[in-house]
């Protein structure tokens, strides 16, 4: 059995930089959905048919929970909660197609905790930046000290469990495959890529809504809102 | 002499480690299971919450995981 290791394999080098088989996964990713978003809004109906309705589906539910779970301003979070949403589910189906991990030039591209964490971090400045945008820096830098001391901590502690959660599940996932087709070459191995279809999309699922909840604590104006 | 217990201590980290996410889980899930006998229209809004909260419950499950490879890929 193949040596799976944490560290992806590096391709080739863009000047000092390496770039990693998961970091040409992520490309192959953005592509695909990139390629998808203009297919889908070509000769825009205003009626939709075909993959302009199937996309307006896709964004109007997120949307929609975005709504729900922060009021009014859940619409300008739809961007960034979509985006991580879309990206993640995407890579980590892809990840179950032939040439994944078995060839050297493909491996799924939350298997490298560095894309992981790159994610995490964004999220994490995200949600700082929104926090002193809607607070205030008075206010923001109040929040440390105030009611929760601890509350430093908290914020560090999101990114670290964010990054982790999506590189354990997904990695785990890969290491979970591999062993059980090398173990058991026929048939079973479908049960658990069932299993990794079904991880793949509730990982993408949590990373967004986590994203979203942070982002609505973060803005969430105590007292006295003027709603409806 | 202390590298020989490295197979030992990744095999007691997710061993141990996935005890309460186990348990965590069970219960949750157990929770939602009831909720949907008393009130069976609701299995729809309680999917997302509840599926969200096993997540993270198993993200606990997942560091312990994360820290037995890195054991045995001898940091």
């Amino acid at each position: 059995m193949e040596h799976i290791s944490i560290e992806a394999t590096v391709l080739f080098y863009v000047g000092p930089l390496p770039v990693t088989n998961s970091i040409f996964s992520a490309w192959v990713t953005m592509v695909v959905l990139v390629i998808g978003s203009i297919l889908a809004t070509r000769r825009m109906q205003l009626v939709p048919t075909g993959l302009q309705n199937f996309a307006e589906y896709v964004v109007e539910l997120l949307l929609g929970v975005c709504e729900t779970t922060a009021g009014p301003r859940g619409r300008q979070f739809l961007p960034w909660v979509a985006t991580a949403f879309l990206f993640i589910l995407f890579s980590n189906w892809m990840g179950l197609l032939p040439g994944y991990g078995d060839t050297p030039w493909l491996r799924s591209a939350n298997s490298d905790l560095n894309i992981t964490a790159s994610m995490a971090i964004i999220v994490f400045f995200l949600v700082q930046g929104w926090a002193i945008k809607t607070q205030g820096p008075a206010r923001y830098l109040k929040e440390f000290v105030v009611p929760n001391p601890l509350h430093l901590l908290s914020e560090l502690s999101r990114p670290l469990s964010l990054a982790f959660r999506l590189f354990g599940n997904i990695f785990a996932g890969e290491v979970l495959l591999a062993t059980m087709a090398a173990l058991i070459p026929l048939a079973v191995p479908a049960v658990f890529f069932g299993l990794e279809v079904f991880v793949g999309i509730v990982q993408a699922l949590i990373f967004s809504m986590l994203t979203l909840v942070f982002l609505t604590i973060a803005t969430a104006q105590h007292g006295g809102e003027a709603h409806h | 002499m202390p590298e020989s217990y490295i197979p030992l201590a990744a095999g007691l980290a997710i061993g141990l480690g996935a005890i309460g996410p186990g348990i965590g889980i069970g219960y949750g899930v157990g929770k939602a299971m009831e909720s949907i006998g008393r009130n069976p229209e609701i299995s729809g809004t309680i999917l997302v919450p509840m599926l969200i909260g096993l997540g993270l419950a198993e993200a606990v499950a997942i560091y312990a995981l994360v820290i037995a490879f890195l054991l045995v890929g001898r940091i």
